[in-house]
């Protein structure tokens, strides 16, 4: 794997979000072999039906259901990230695959670059 | 071995773009090649010619622009991140019907494909943010 983005800030409070799936979304225009992983308050972009329109923001669930378009079908998440904010239901359109901190460790070793928001 | 570096911190309000700065000229100094330095989020003010800091701070804008002269350092701003944030060079004012730009001449502005490409060229990427 060339690249492995890691989301790890909550939807809307910050630009983190937007910002890093635009660099998946250059990365997978590019041909480039990506994996992008959700951790921490990240999670919280994975729920559905999320109405981020009473803030004038767009739906993120919405843009990551284009990371397929691009090429990219490595979507994770961190399992005990889900565990411990008591997360049962994720946005089924999603395509999550749910991941270990083992699992973990080893996306992270086997990345070429890392880039973390 | 190929260093590329990616700068996310705003230039005033946090240190990571002044250790950008400092890592860059040092590896630089020792003879170490930095393939690019892309400006993404908050970072992107690094590349404002309008900054003014007090004269007796440290100009941490006139820094990278003297570092890029010095070394022929490629130093790219993202595009989107850059307009978003009210930072645009001439012919984005032209485009976008401004009246002023603001982007110092010293560095470029240019989409995210550079910041993949300077992933996959580099042997290291490393982020400060």
């Amino acid at each position: 794997m060339s690249i492995l983005i890691v989301q790890q800030s909550a939807p809307y409070g910050s630009s983190n979000a937007k910002e890093a799936l635009d660099i998946a979304l250059a990365a997978g225009t590019f041909d480039q072999e990506v994996a992008i992983l959700f951790t921490g308050d990240a999670c919280y972009q994975l729920l559905a039906d999320q109405n981020p329109k009473q803030i004038d923001q767009k739906n993120i669930s919405q843009m990551l259901k284009a990371l397929p378009i691009y090429g990219i079908e490595n979507i994770l998440v961190d399992k005990e990230s889900l565990e411990i904010r008591a997360i049962k239901e994720l946005d089924k359109d999603l395509n999550l695959k749910q991941v270990s901190k083992r699992e973990i460790k080893s996306l992270y070793q086997n990345a070429k670059s890392v880039l973390r928001f | 071995m190929s260093l590329s570096i990616l700068a996310l911190g705003s230039p005033f309000g946090t240190q990571a773009a002044y250790s950008a700065y400092r890592f860059t000229k040092a590896a630089l100094e020792s003879g170490q090649q930095i393939h690019r330095v892309f400006f993404y989020q908050d970072a992107v003010h690094t590349g404002s010619d309008l900054a003014t800091p007090p004269r007796d701070e440290f100009n941490l804008y006139q820094a990278w622009q003297e570092l890029k002269i010095r070394f022929d350092l490629d130093l790219v701003v993202c595009i989107a991140a850059a307009a978003r944030r009210g930072l645009i060079n001439e012919t984005e004012a032209k485009r976008h019907d401004k009246s002023n730009s603001n982007l110092s001449e010293h560095f470029e502005l240019s989409g995210l494909g550079q910041l993949v490409e300077a992933c996959v060229l580099s042997d290291k990427l490393i982020t400060f943010g």
